[in-house]
């Protein structure tokens, strides 16, 4: 067992290892080959890991890790001193000064710095199965990429480097073990935003720099008020089992605080949205399976002990307003990857917060969005990337012409987008149970509870709305045109889009299944007690929540099915009509409608940081 | 059973009760203006020519989501007078005007983008209060299920005044009543989405309106509880109040509408809405 999980954490170093060196003709069956045994580590490790585990490693290894650390921040530091950022420079010192005195301080007992449960075999599922689907798509992408031979290969090499620091981040149990594997996510993100040099590349480099070396502060202050108040390891383990003592809460703020961060919640959000400037498998990347999803990991680690507490309900406020403030924020845009970036703010807070409410249900409800919207927006990124490269399009109003030129494309991310919103997918279960969940906190916190819900449900209605304008313009067509001839965007592209639409596929058709023998376990793990799912009749009870399925069926073939089937009907037996224009022979070019949020979002910017104050102040009193 | 009798017959002829309340609502309208009006069962009659037309399309897909259109507010309405969760009749509601929205964007006709686009935003703007509404009778029932609500003994209305009051802004919005039928505006964009549908394939629209009349005063309905009279005499109500409003105001713009409704009508359910859950 211990093989397999040595393998998660030392294959993806050894193969960027040898992707930066090796010629291209390699690195191609060795991309598909570790991709595939990194799927089937993680599988093996899920089947494999019931009860935690919890592992050390040898003393020098500690040091090891001091030392990085220590580089790390030199390196931040350094590029501080290069992009004259004095932001950048000054949280390095900070950062610096906090490590130096905690290691200066750290008691020198043998401490387990590596705990696998669960919960990490969940995330290691979701990491190494969609990344390395995108990192096959990379290869072809990569390729047409304008840079250097060199600069390829580093971009191939830091995508496996960050799935290994993806797999540690989500097994540390020491704070600053944790500490270290977060900051070198941060830094992968540098690199992969910064990679094309130009002025904005670099400037939302930076910006996501600075940010995430905020949430790194934060780390660093947890850890420090942990042993300023004496309660001994520092390590996530010893953190639940001190659940509820006094002072505790402060720790657990600052931790939450770095989740936030990570999780690109106001106001925090311009990082990930600054990201959009990177080659598209960065997006996904950041997106799907790594980097934001700390986020919700984070808090799901700490729900049993933040759950119930004033954090928790800052933080459910916090992401209720995010829901809605990034559903609205999104109907302004154009540019269709900061589309599809909205929504995974959105979606994220709405993980976040199922996270912090800490009910068995909630948990099952952040499980099924972590994974399902992790599988959709991959998805969804890699056809964006699609779109950029063999279309050359990048604003969702040139999509208009897109059916008829890329059908396959459009039905594929009609499906995205559907798998995003309509029942049953997953995405739909999980903002059901959400819904529904949200109702038991408003019986005991009415005002909050009534807010968040108007929230979490006018949000939704507000995406839905989105989606649906981009829907339209991907099945907007002529009827001159009824043939339907599916492109070829060659093997590379085709066979990971078509690997997503199988899991996609599969996961909803499977969805009563996993629920039982996939999420409930996972849910019982974070929760510590079991998760009760059945399937009784036409219902399926998580807990005591009842879900029933056959509306969700009929709705199943009312709507996803209905949208699928009126691309492809043809009725034989009516004439053609064109279409009404007044008698005038123009062409027109369609567009859509959007709404100009920019006044608003200082408005939301500063609604956020109040949000962040509220947490620390909440956490001291 | 005989809990089911009444909603399954008023489900399986929501159609033509719609058509009637269609009828009698143009007969209400002309008398208003000192017209005669048509006769009562005038939808009919028109819905018969319909089928006797030549079929004539744009392209499959647009007709067929007309179709399914009619077909999933049906099933939105089914659930509502079953007495479903409530979020999730709305839901399906927002769904069946979506697939009508999609409709409109399939074709490149601009008169139907047009009527789409202002359709989405007319979404926007009574969406959010139907939601609050919803959120309210859960604060105020404990559960989103409208069966609650239908056997509830007390009315809504006593409880959420300020909610009803915000329902009956919207509702014109909703069926597309001066002064807000912005979406539809046939002297202006010729009928919106429903411009290119004909023949069989307009009569899924067109009766799908019918259907949207019986959703609509149902919503109106759940203000009286288990209170049949007051009920009825809710919707009777409403449907004076609609039909005087559709013919003694000129239409607003879409910007006009939008801000009207979140900044009155929403705000009025929210209001309402703190109050109930400080209580």
């Amino acid at each position: 067992m211990n093989f397999y999980l040595t393998g998660l954490y030392f294959l993806p170093l050894i193969v960027g290892g040898i992707l930066l060196i090796a010629p291209a003709k390699i690195s191609r069956p060795l991309v598909i080959l570790s991709s595939l045994i990194l799927s089937v580590l993680a599988l093996l490790v899920f089947f494999s890991v019931s009860e935690p585990v919890y592992f050390s490693v040898p003393h020098y290894v500690s040091q090891l890790v001091a030392g990085a650390d220590v580089l790390m921040l030199m390196y931040f530091l350094w590029v501080a001193l290069q992009r004259k950022s004095l932001l950048v420079g000054i949280l390095s010192v900070v950062q610096l000064a906090g490590l130096l005195y905690i290691l200066k301080n750290l008691s020198g007992g043998e401490t387990l710095q590596f705990m696998v449960d669960r919960l990490s075999t969940f995330m290691f599922l979701l990491i190494n199965i969609i990344s390395g689907i995108i990192a096959v798509f990379t290869l072809r992408y990569i390729d047409e990429e304008e840079c250097s031979a060199f600069r390829k290969k580093f971009f191939m090499a830091l995508l496996f480097w960050f799935i290994g620091a993806m797999n540690l981040v989500v097994s540390a149990d020491n704070l600053e073990y944790f500490f270290l594997f977060f900051e070198l996510t941060t830094l992968a993100s540098f690199l992969f935003i910064g990679f094309r040099k130009d002025a904005v590349s670099v400037q939302n480099a930076i910006t996501a720099l600075w940010m995430n070396q905020l949430g790194g502060i934060a780390i660093l202050a947890a850890i420090f008020f942990i042993m300023y108040n004496g309660y001994g390891e520092i390590t996530f383990t010893n953190l639940l089992a001190h659940t509820g003592a006094d002072g505790l809460l402060l720790p657990l703020a600052l931790l939450s605080i770095a989740a936030l961060i990570k999780g690109a919640q106001l106001p925090f959000s311009k990082w990930l949205l600054g990201a959009m400037v990177a080659p598209t498998p960065v997006s996904a990347l950041l997106h799907s399976s790594t980097m934001v999803k700390i986020a919700p990991f984070i808090i799901l680690r700490l729900s049993p002990a933040i759950k119930d507490t004033p954090v928790a309900m800052v933080i459910v406020g916090l992401t209720g307003f995010v829901f809605i403030a990034s559903a609205i924020s999104a109907l302004s845009q154009d540019n269709f990857k900061r589309i599809l970036a909205h929504s995974t703010i959105a979606l994220l807070a709405l993980m976040i917060m199922m996270g912090a409410i800490g009910t068995p249900v909630t948990i099952v409800a952040a499980l099924v969005l972590v994974l399902f919207h992790g599988i959709s927006k991959c998805m969804l990124f890699l056809n964006a990337g699609i779109l950029e490269r063999v279309f050359h399009l990048k604003q969702s109003s040139d999509m208009d012409r897109l059916s008829e030129s890329g059908p396959f494309t459009a039905l594929v991310m009609t499906i995205g987008f559907m798998s995003l919103l309509l029942p049953p997918f997953g995405a739909f279960i999980g903002k059901w149970l959400s819904i529904e969940t949200l109702g038991a906190l408003a019986t005991e916190k009415k005002l909050l509870g009534a807010l968040v819900l108007v929230a979490v449900a006018g949000g939704g209605a507000v995406l839905s709305l989105l989606y649906f304008k981009v829907m339209g313009l991907l099945i907007n067509r002529t009827g001159e045109k009824d043939q339907l001839r599916f492109e070829n965007t060659g093997p590379y592209y085709s066979a990971t889009i078509y690997i997503l639409l199988g899991l996609v596929l599969i996961t909803v058709a499977g969805l009563p299944l996993l629920l039982t023998y996939y999420f409930a376990p996972v849910a019982a793990a974070v929760h510590g007690s079991p998760v009760p799912v059945l399937n009784e009749g036409w219902n399926l009870f998580i807990g005591t929540m009842r879900i029933p399925l056959l509306p969700m069926l009929i709705a199943f073939f009312l709507l996803p099915v209905t949208i699928l089937l009126a691309m492809f009907i043809r009725f034989r037996h009516a004439d053609r009509a064109k279409e009404y224009m007044c008698g005038e022979k123009i062409n027109y070019s369609f567009s859509s409608f959007y709404f100009s949020t920019d006044r608003a979002i200082p408005y939301f910017s500063a609604a956020g940081i109040l949000f962040f104050i509220a947490l620390i102040a909440v956490a001291l009193i | 059973m005989n809990d089911y009798l009444i909603p399954v017959l008023l489900i399986v002829l929501a159609p033509v009760i719609g058509g009637l309340v269609y009828g009698f609502e143009r007969i209400v309208k002309a008398r208003m203006q000192r017209r005669i009006g048509p006769p009562l069962l005038q939808p009919f009659y028109d819905f018969l020519k319909l089928a006797d037309k030549r079929q004539m399309m744009v392209h499959s897909t647009h007709a067929f989501l007309g179709i399914m259109h009619f077909v999933s507010l049906w099933f939105a309405l089914a659930v509502l007078l079953l007495g479903g969760d409530l979020i999730l009749v709305i839901f399906l509601h927002l769904l069946s005007t979506a697939l009508l929205i999609l409709a409109g964007y399939s074709t490149r006709s601009i008169f139907s983008h047009l009527g789409a686009n202002r359709m989405a935003i007319s979404v926007l703007a009574y969406e959010p209060v139907l939601i609050i509404i919803a959120v309210s009778i859960f604060m105020i029932n404990g559960s989103f299920d409208t069966a609650l609500v239908f056997a509830g003994n007390e009315p809504l209305l006593y409880k959420m005044p300020l909610a009803f009051i915000a329902l009956l802004l919207v509702l014109p919005i909703k069926l597309k009543k001066s002064p807000f039928d912005v979406a539809e505006a046939h002297q202006e964009i010729t009928g919106g989405v429903e411009l290119e549908f004909s023949g069989l394939f307009f009569e899924a629209v067109y009766t799908a309106k019918w259907l949207d009349y019986i959703f609509c005063y149902t919503l109106v309905f759940l203000f009286a509880g288990s209170n049949i009279l007051l009920g009825l005499g809710l919707m009777a109500f409403t449907f004076l109040y609609l039909n005087a409003l559709d013919n003694s105001s000129a239409r607003v713009n879409y910007k006009q509408m939008l801000r009207f409704s979140l900044g009155v009508a929403f705000t009025l359910a929210f209001i309402n809405l703190i109050i109930n859950s400080l209580l």
